[in-house]
């Protein structure tokens, strides 16, 4: 065979050695060995250490994903249609309604108005409702899609497949997907964080999985209270000095260890202890809120400690990770699924959530960082221009779920500001213009990355597993600025 | 194997197989004599070429197929021995884009020493085989080294010759204490003790190491070592998985696996039993209970889904883990199209499936019951099955008897006709509404409940004109409530009423006692319209366990129908019939199977008109409608119709009645007014209730059971569950050996053709997962994939010699251990040089053992086994070890001894498995999973170095270390490193672990509180007779040797 092929094959294969922090190299790697092999990873990877450029150039570094679990309802927030007001009460024509099925409510139910007030806002003059206030004052940040549609209209299987590109657990996360292509930018963090607020997820531990990557690609959920990663605290009684004491001792048995048996693996683990060292002397200072000023507490409404602002307090760590490097942070909120009372419903949303996504865009953008920070909002489908209500489950003017049509958000990355992009009709049922399906969010997503979605592939099983699924899809450039 | 490595390995999966091809191929060329088909030229053809011109004809682009060389030769795309001819080599070397192949916006290339192994190939006459894992097993001529003694075995002999072709020599064997700690670890999952180390090094007898097999493979521990990975394979979960993802009862599969392993059964046995238990002839209970392997997919509850949705789903499941676990066959991709790589179509894959989709099963479990989904298996005790056996005797006794009485004119009756008759002068008018009954006489003893609706005060559901008075017109959305009907399924109860459709209704419920359609499985009784029809039912779990009956013809529209439904307390479905206008309808038995109780899960009164997430009666109208707690004779329900028959006939001298006018006399007075048959038919209810009682509480378990009408399977479009194509019929892929002629086509034939001597996969599929098993790495190291797409095997001969010789052996699984832990192979050092190590770098050639980290159980297990904490036991239900607090969903520890079970017992959630465990790369068991990664990560630290489990498991080897060395720190220290590694230290290593042992000692001696504090983690009371702060010095010095590399790897 040849040589050349041979040595290089060789010295990948052995180059591990050089990557003492197992964070950063290898993922490099993975993304320069599809590159190499025009998707299919292949061994023999690029033979210099230094990183592979991506597919293409980035745009975003990282992501700070704002998942609104439950679907907020886009008719309330961003797709304003005044002509369900002119028709509410009356049967939605069924000539629209054709052939489609509900979670709770007969499809001949009668429409219900938008229930808030619409108002063209900023430079752009993009209409939203007249509860963000405070994202009415970034709306020129923001590019919104109105035309998103998903496959699926159940939350378990909705959330995952807006999160793994699946419907059925057991598929790598969007994060995990970036920490197996582009690697850590940081080495005292992991890669992937997950921040929870508002309630329970049905989508579970599945949307932040790395599913058939290696394990150390899956979300780290950090905790609400305690340790913001499991057991990243000395037990009692042990002080860092001991702590300190132990790992040496360990690295220097190790050593000895890989000596003994000519085994450089070891120095794989002796660098996974060295990072939790470093991790641990990180996140206390992570956490540690009191950095902040009182301004920018404020401007986000976080309050330390208070889980009623556990939202906002989210968004501004996922504010301290970014600036430390972690590639893709997932920001969960979940309590939007408003079966009854979708005014009441968005009204305690809003108030929970306008001021620190507002004021997360503002803060990156003050501090350089919206450049190169993919912003993303959004939940796993939209609901019904048609009311929801049932006497035996005490409900009434709610929307059930609906996956023909929502409206998702993103912000700086690469994406063009001030854009309200694609059309529903005029109930806002279907979309008109320019659909965006899930698996396009996706691709768009991972295009700012730098990263070609059909190339980012895996094998497993016997075939060439990707985010984005089997069909074809593509990333919307015309979001791109 | 940390973390580079399995980087590699699983960035690039084909790192491997380019390993075997690219470093590697001058052996196979000197072997074949040639360029080897199937090393190396259908791995570039089926990645680069068949997703456009491969099996699927979908997807094939201008009619070119290359997997089938006729058809490449006649296209003209293969010129055998005239690469230059051959189109195939001309589009691949083309440049303009317009013709180059792959095409560049596929995103795939063939690389130069690729296109020149295809010429070279082509130059030999392009000779094709069948994909190496499809040929039949041939007995392997065994080569022998007659130069070397190295070889203990066959395994060494096909090891070596591959070792010596790629220029290797085997290693040095291992160090006895660093075997045994290895092969107890391999066996057992558990560390060897000192006592076991001290006896092995002991024993110099030439055997000693054989009788430390035979021990292992003996021991209890085996079995529990061995269920551990068979939970992955069967993606075993303790609750359903999903959204909501309930607890569910399924851990008697769990202990069946273990004492199958421990019994050594045969693995043919062991995998038909999984398939197909329940059709072996006069199945016992264990061998039914074996079959839970197949409903252990993940299943739905949430509300709204569509249940068949869900059902095709698991039907998906079953196949494509049957498929994986012992065929090596990714067939997922055949669901939704034809394969693109392998010969498997897109029919054929609904026709294997076809052998799993013929179950009584539901699509959605129950939300508001905790019903175990039907078909299931009671698991009842040798006690409780002769009480349920005597009381089933009684209870056919008692019906003999009250049969008997049937066929007699009742003691009593003429006088009660001369005297005691109820006659009245008009028929009886009923009046009393459910919230005042009167206690006048009646006509049709029993009611307990009436509603006439005259003095209706509108709701949404309105009066109307009615058959007497006044009727209500239902909105379907709206529920007519009532105070009464909670009925057990041995009480008999009838139910009549008039109604009126507007249309012939696809659904509607009329009435039920229930809370909720599929939301809980219909538990409960019902009346519903089906296809026009009346359905009546009293049901478990909708469908498996119910008895339901259906009218034959459509009720008219439009009209008023007087509706009875009778029913005998008999819990069969010959004891429910429907009465239309008097008389008894024609009826198809729907179901006949109810061995559970009709109560429970909300809902507990009869409401009409309206269910939870079903469809009510819209538009249809009811009146007149009542309860009645017995079974109403024929009359009895003729008088409800027509207000007249059974009154007429008592006006009637007793001598003009005619024959059936006097047995339905006879009948009306038997079931009301005669002692003898109500003694009777009470003591039989009593019988009933008694097995009622008995069996309600006995656990179920899901099991397979087939249908008795056979279920038709549709091939579905795009794999989506309502767009069914063509009917199809059991097979197995055209592509492999032919199903035995003589086996059923069912499950049970299924099994028998896997276990077929014919198959060529599932021997070669075992051994390879065993041999990974054993080494870390398969032979081939796709476990999951022996298609096109799969690795090639390292040692292909080795591999067909290993499964052959399994067969031939009885399938036994023990001797396959043994025969494998035997092989000097297994037993050579884990040291390497640096000159081997750049010489075979993924250790695929075996000239040395090939470490690798323990698995997440073992590391557990271990800590707990070292520090005595390890509770000894087997079996039983999950148990909830600490770290299950600090989960995705957490759940409260277990207190006590769940604490300390090894860890194939832990409590395992679906949407939040322990994250210890998952840290460390346990499977996630979604789907069936083969093979677990290796990684090594920032956060198995944290958990090894602070989690309480290893906290306390330190503490617990410190106090242990401190009882039997209380003064010497040195033999501590070294009695500990024993424990762990089973080495003595080096004088090195000593030092470092006592600088570090009188660092602690100093400053907990300093700090009591902080000694105090740090061995107060965990729920066990530290050894309050041990000073603090030298126990709390040894415990850091025991946390630190779990953490260390020799503690977590196997070596």
């Amino acid at each position: 065979m040849n040589p050349d092929l041979q040595n290089q094959l060789l010295h990948a294969q052995t180059r591990r050695h050089f990557f003492r922090d197992c964070g950063v190299g290898v993922g490099k790697i993975a993304l320069a060995s599809m590159l190499a092999n025009g998707g299919v990873p292949l061994a023999q990877a690029s033979s210099s250490d230094t990183p592979a450029p991506p597919h293409f150039s980035p745009r975003a570094k990282r992501v700070i994903y704002l998942f609104m679990a439950g679907a907020p309802s886009q008719l309330e927030l961003f797709d304003y249609k005044p002509k369900l007001k002119e028709l509410e009460g009356k049967p939605i024509p069924p000539s629209v309604i054709a052939g489609q099925r509900y979670a709770f409510i007969q499809p001949d139910a009668a429409v219900l108005g938008p229930q808030f007030e619409f108002a063209k806002r900023g430079q752009s003059g993009i209409e939203i409702s007249d509860q963000l206030p405070h994202l009415s004052r970034v709306v020129d940040e923001l590019t919104f899609v109105r035309s998103c549609h998903t496959d699926l209209f159940n939350h378990s299987p909705a959330q995952l497949f807006m999160n793994t590109g699946n419907g059925v657990p057991g598929r790598p996360s969007m994060g995990a997907w970036l920490s197996y292509g582009l690697g850590n930018e940081a080495n005292d963090l992991p890669t992937f964080v997950v921040l929870k607020s508002g309630g329970s997820l049905s989508g579970g531990s599945g949307m932040w999985s790395a599913g058939f990557l290696p394990s150390k690609h899956q979300g780290v959920p950090f905790r609400g209270e305690g340790d913001p990663i499991l057991h990243i605290s000395n037990p009692a009684g042990i002080d860092r000095n001991i702590q300190r004491d132990t790992l040496d001792t360990l690295e220097r048995l190790n050593s000895l260890q890989a000596e003994r048996t000519g085994d450089p693996e070891i120095d794989t683990r002796i660098s996974a202890y060295e990072m939790a060292f470093r991790m641990q002397s990180r996140a206390p200072e992570l956490m540690d809120f009191s950095q902040e000023t009182a301004a920018t507490l404020q401007s986000y409404g976080a309050k330390p400690g208070n889980g009623k602002a556990a939202f906002a307090n989210n968004c501004l760590l996922a504010r301290r990770l970014a600036e430390r490097g972690v590639r893709f942070i997932q920001v969960y909120h979940s309590g939007w699924d408003h079966h009854s009372n979708v005014a009441g419903g968005i009204k305690g949303q809003t108030r929970q959530t306008d001021q620190a996504c507002a004021a997360l865009i503002e803060d990156l953008k003050q501090r350089g960082l919206l450049e190169d920070t993919l912003v993303v909002w959004g939940g796993e489908f939209g609901r019904t221009p048609m009311v929801e209500a049932s006497a035996a489950l005490g409900r009434s003017q709610g929307r059930d779920h609906h996956p023909q049509a929502f409206t998702m958000w993103f912000a700086g990355g690469g994406m063009k500001p001030g854009l309200a992009y694609g059309q529903t009709d005029e109930l806002g049922f279907h979309v008109v213009e320019k659909p965006v399906h899930v698996h396009d969010v996706q691709a768009t997503i991972l295009h700012c990355l730098g990263i070609d979605h059909e190339r980012l592939v895996y094998k497993h099983q016997g075939l060439n597993f990707k985010l984005t699924g089997v069909e074809e899809h593509h990333p919307v450039t015309d979001l791109l600025a | 194997m940390s973390n580079s490595r399995s980087h590699f390995r699983l960035a690039s999966p084909t790192a491997t197989l380019l390993a075997a091809v690219i470093l590697l191929s001058q052996p196979f060329a000197a072997a074949a004599a040639g360029v080897d088909f199937n090393e190396q030229i259908r791995p570039i053809l089926s990645d680069k070429c068949f997703f456009c011109h491969g099996p699927d004809p979908e997807t094939r682009e201008a009619d070119l197929r290359l997997d089938v060389r006729q058809d490449a030769i006649d296209y003209l795309a293969i010129v055998p021995g005239e690469p230059d001819e051959s189109e195939l080599i001309r589009r691949i070397e083309e440049t303009d884009p317009e013709l180059k192949m792959p095409p560049p916006h596929s995103k795939r290339s063939i690389s130069p020493e690729e296109i020149a192994l295809l010429k070279q190939w082509i130059a030999e006459e392009a000779p094709y085989q069948q994909h190496w894992s499809f040929n039949r097993l041939e007995p392997t001529d065994v080569p022998t080294q007659a130069d070397s003694k190295w070889p203990t075995g066959e395994i060494d002999q096909f090891v070596l010759k591959r070792m010596r072709e790629k220029g290797l020599e085997p290693s040095e064997p291992a160090q006895k204490a660093a075997l045994l700690r290895r092969v107890t670890f391999d066996l057992t999952g558990l560390p060897p003790t000192l006592e076991e180390l001290d006896a092995f090094l002991a024993d110099e007898s030439a055997n000693a190491y054989e009788k430390v097999v035979d021990r292992l493979l003996a021991s209890p521990a085996y079995g529990e070592r061995m269920t551990a990975e068979w939970l992955d394979v069967a993606r075993y979960s303790d609750t359903y998985g999903y959204q909501v993802d309930r607890d569910r009862y399924v851990w008697p599969w769990r202990d069946w696996v273990i004492r199958a392993f421990n019994a050594n059964k045969p693995y043919d046995e062991f995998v038909t039993e999984q398939v197909a238990g329940d059709l072996l002839p006069n199945a016992t209970d264990d061998q039914i209970l074996a079959t839970t392997f197949n409903r252990l997919h993940p299943q739905k509850v949430e509300g709204g889904s569509v249940p068949e949705e869900f059902r095709v789903e698991y039907v998906s499941d079953r196949t494509q883990t049957v498929a994986t676990a012992f065929l090596g066959l990714t067939l997922e991709c055949a669901r939704c199209h034809t394969h693109k790589y392998d010969p498997l179509t897109q029919t054929e894959y609904y026709q294997l499936s076809s052998f799993f989709d013929n179950i009584d099963e539901a699509g959605l479990y129950s939300y508001f019951t905790n019903a175990v989904p039907t078909p299931n298996l009671l698991l009842a005790s040798k006690e409780q099955k002769a009480s349920m056996s005597s009381l089933r005797d009684r209870i056919a006794q008692h019906e003999r008897e009250l049969a008997a009485l049937e066929q007699q004119t009742p003691a009593g009756f003429q006088h009660w006709w001369d005297n005691a008759r109820p006659l009245k002068p008009e028929p009886v008018v009923l009046k009393e509404s459910t919230s005042a009954l009167k206690a006048e006489p009646e006509l049709v003893p029993g009611r307990i409940a009436h509603l006439d609706f005259e003095e209706w005060k509108n709701d949404k559901n309105v009066a109307v004109p009615g058959v007497k008075g006044q009727a209500i017109k239902l909105t379907g959305d709206d529920a007519v409530n009532l105070e009464v009907g909670n009925f057990r399924r041995f009480q008999p109860f009838s139910v009549a009423l008039w109604l009126q459709t507007p249309d012939m209704k696809e659904r509607a419920v009329i009435y039920h006692r229930s809370r909720a359609w599929t939301d809980a499985a219909s538990r409960g009784y019902e009346l519903l319209i089906e296809d026009g029809r009346l359905a009546a039912s009293l049901i478990h779990f909708w469908p498996g366990n119910a008895l339901s009956v259906k009218t034959k013809e459509p009720i008219p529209t439009g009209e008023w129908l007087h509706v009875a439904v009778t029913y005998d307390g008999s819990i069969e479905a010959a004891g429910l019939q429907i009465w239309i206008n008097g008389q008894p309808a024609e009826l198809d038995i729907v179901r006949d199977e109810l061995t559970k109780n009709i109560t429970g899960g909300g809902g507990d009164n009869i409401a009409i008109g309206e269910r939870f997430r079903d469809r009510g009666f819209k538009n249809g109208m009811v009146d007149e409608f009542q309860v009645f707690e017995r079974e109403l004779t024929s009359l009895e329900v003729r008088q409800l119709h027509d207000g007249s028959s059974l009154a007429n006939l008592l006006q009637q001298p007793l001598e003009s009645l005619s024959t059936e006018n006097r047995q339905l006399i006879e009948q009306y007075y038997r079931s009301n007014f005669s002692d003898a048959w109500q003694t009777k038919q009470t003591e039989l209810q009593q019988a009933r209730q008694k097995l009622c009682d008995l069996v309600d509480p006995i656990p179920e378990i899901m099991v397979m059971r087939e249908n008795t009408e056979p279920h038709q399977t549709y091939l579905l479009q795009r794999g989506v569950y309502d767009a069914k194509g063509d009917a199809v019929e059991s097979a197995v892929p055209a592509a492999l050996h032919p199903f035995p002629q003589e086996a059923p086509a069912n499950r049970l034939g299924l099994a028998r053709w896997l276990m077929s001597r014919d198959n060529p996969l599932t021997a070669r599929v075992t051994v390879n997962r065993y041999w990974q098993m054993l080494f870390g790495q398969g032979i081939v190291r796709t476990p999951e994939d022996f298609g096109s797409q799969g690795a090639v095997p390292s040692h292909p001969q080795l591999l067909d010699w290993l499964a052959l010789d399994f067969m031939n052996h009885g399938w036994d699984l023990k001797r396959l251990m043994k025969q494998i832990v035997m092989s000097s192979t297994y037993r050579q050092t884990s040291r390497v040089t640096a000159d081997d190590l750049a010489k075979d770098p993924e250790n695929i050639w075996l000239a040395r053992y090939p470490a690798h980290r323990l698995p997440a159980e073992m590391l557990r297990d271990n800590a707990l086994a070292v520090s005595g904490l390890l509770v000894d036991k087997i079996g039983g239900e999950p148990v909830k070890p600490y770290e299950l607090e600090d989960s995705f969903k957490p759940t409260p520890r277990s207190k006590g001894e769940g604490l300390y079970r090894r860890s194939l017992y832990t409590y395992w959630k679906r949407t939040s498995p322990a994250p210890a465990m998952t840290t460390f790369d346990a499977a996630k068991r979604d789907v069936c999973q083969l093979k677990r990664d290796k990684t090594s990560s920032p956060l198995q630290a944290f958990i090894m170095l602070n989690g309480p489990q290893y906290v306390e498991a330190a503490r617990g080897l410190a106090e242990r270390t401190l009882k039997e060395h209380p003064e010497d720190v040195t033999a501590g220290i070294e009695h500990m490193f024993r424990l762990l590694t089973a080495r003595e230290p080096s004088p090195q290593e000593r030092k470092v672990l006592e600088e570090l042992h009188a660092l602690n000692t100093d400053h907990f001696a300093a700090n009591p509180e902080a000694a105090t504090a740090y061995l107060d983690v965990g729920d066990k009371d530290f050894d309050k007779t041990l000073t603090p702060s030298q126990l709390a010095a040894m415990s850091v010095v025991a946390s630190t040797l779990l953490n260390y590399d020799e503690c977590m790897m196997q070596r």
